[in-house]
């Protein structure tokens, strides 16, 4: 810390908080526009791992970093809130050389409700999706419920941040001077407090090393895939498999996976083998019960999988459907694709799972794997 | 002459001799049950014959509906779309390597194309024809 004596600027914000502040609005965007269409969960996840990383930093930086960055420096009671407040409507608001009493509380909300973001956001996906490190801890009615948490906190974040937002152009006309460009060059013009601070330029290229590293780590699959052997996103075990099933499903139609429809339908599909659509299948009973048993074991019901799981939930009990494009959550789901994808000689029929869907003979159905063919 | 060219000469010498057990011992039996002098070219008159699609009023269907007219090159399934492994043994060395298989697809295909099942003699027939292909 050094005290420049006849400097005109001091630098209040060092190096990290400033590549923190932008890094952090730059993944809160990514993550929001991601938020919407299931196909960019993958890189959703992405922006949401480099949040709750940068959060963290902010965190440690909160208490170790430099003086405006520590949180001592920027924690205010509600009173000097108020103050604050009535002090802009009467046009007598002090002055702050790091963050005023009203922007502090937005800092710490937003912290605070980004954390909140993160974890239930972690949740999600290891409960709903079956990812991340808290996979095998979660149940599936947990990451379900906290879906719904981690989207109303973030409409809450972008009102706060609205609000931080407000606050900034009013200050910055108020006191005159540039808030967003003190935080891109870091300066302000001197106050009464004028303590200037160190940049650590190191720590903030290590900050953006690391990220672009995980990034670079994290889509190389995107930048080496080819057309025969397009990228698979969240790698993951292999589901359960039996050779009965995949030569003799496999043998005229892609071998949906058990997960796919309830055991309830399975059993109906064997027990109706002489009519399958239009077919007899003529499967001899050795080979049958194999197969059932198989379908069975890992029907809808074993939550194996996301879309397993929501296929079975929207099925009515009293209902026994023999085709998964019958299924409530398969018609939801399906009802934005236009009708000349359907009529598309590479797609040709609702049973053509693999035209779309890159991981539909493993039986994932991940929303990354997703990809209408280019007609 | 590297390794895989070794091992696919062997291999494929290999399958060609169980090709040829399997056929023998399938025409063996369809001679027990009451099959004779089997011919490829009726095998190849019964393959290129029309039936009436039931599907498709007015429509006609027959082995090459799926098959495709080259037996070198893959089929496709008629009504998934579902890409069938060609039928020729010279470039699909499986074919005729397992009798259960055969049967079932002699079953299948005989019930969709004909419509009832085909008699020993046919099935004779068709693997005559088919085994040159």
């Amino acid at each position: 810390m050094e005290r420049p004596a006849h400097h005109s600027r001091v630098l209040v914000w060092d190096l990290p908080t400033r590549v923190f502040h932008w890094c952090l609005l730059i993944s809160f965007s990514a993550a929001w526009l991601t938020a919407e269409n299931d196909r960019f969960l993958y890189h959703h996840v992405f922006a949401g791992y480099s949040f709750f990383g940068l959060l963290i930093f902010r965190l440690l930086w909160g208490m170790i970093g430099t003086y405006y960055a520590r949180f001592r420096s920027f924690s205010y009671d509600w009173p000097s809130v108020t103050a604050y407040l009535k002090g802009l409507i009467t046009g007598q608001a002090s002055r702050h050389l790091g963050h005023n009493p009203a922007g502090s509380w937005a800092i710490f909300a937003m912290l605070a409700m980004g954390l909140l973001i993160s974890i239930t956001g972690l949740l999600v996906l290891g409960g709903e999706e079956g990812h991340g490190p808290l996979k095998s801890i979660v149940s599936f009615e947990v990451g379900n419920v906290s879906k719904e948490l981690h989207e109303s906190l973030a409409s809450l974040m972008l009102l706060v941040v609205a609000l931080h937002l407000i606050g900034v152009i009013v200050e910055s006309f108020i006191h005159k001077e540039n808030l967003i460009w003190a935080m891109l060059s870091g300066n302000k013009p001197a106050g009464l407090a004028n303590i200037s601070v160190r940049t650590y330029p190191l720590i903030a290229v290590l900050m953006l090393a690391l990220l672009s590293g995980a990034a670079l780590v994290y889509f190389y699959g995107y930048i080496t895939q080819t057309e025969e052997q397009p990228f698979l996103a969240f790698k993951h075990d292999s589901l359960p498999t039996n050779t009965t099933w995949s030569s003799e499903c496999g043998d005229c139609h892609l071998a949906f996976h058990p997960t796919l429809l309830p055991a309830r339908s399975w059993r109906r599909i064997l027990d109706e083998q002489t009519d399958h659509f239009g077919d007899d299948l003529f499967l001899e009973t050795e080979v049958l019960e194999e197969i059932r048993d198989f379908l069975i074991q890992n029907a809808a019901e074993s939550g194996l999988t996301e879309a397993g799981h929501k296929i079975n939930a929207s099925v009515p009990k009293n209902t026994t459907p023999i085709r998964i494009s019958e299924t409530v959550y398969w018609k939801k789901k399906h009802e934005d694709i236009a009708e000349r994808y359907w009529q598309s000689k590479k797609v040709g029929s609702k049973a053509n799972c693999n035209a779309c869907h890159l991981d539909a003979s493993e039986g994932w159905f991940e929303d990354s794997n997703m990809k209408l063919p280019k007609l | 002459m590297n390794h895989k060219v070794i091992v696919g000469i062997i291999l494929s010498f290999f399958f060609s001799f169980a090709q040829a057990s399997v056929i023998d011992n399938m025409l063996q039996q369809y001679t027990a049950e009451g099959g004779k002098n089997f011919s490829a070219a009726r095998g190849e008159q019964m393959w290129k014959t029309d039936y009436p699609d039931r599907d498709k009023p007015g429509a006609v269907r027959n082995c090459s509906t799926c098959h495709g007219d080259d037996l070198k090159i893959p089929g496709k399934h008629a009504k998934t779309g579902k890409t069938i492994d060609p039928f020729s043994v010279k470039v699909n060395s499986e074919r005729f390597t397992d009798p259960k298989f055969i049967e079932k697809w002699f079953k299948r295909n005989c019930k969709w194309v004909l419509n009832r099942v085909c008699t020993s003699q046919e099935k004779g027939d068709f693997l005559m024809y088919l085994r040159n292909q």
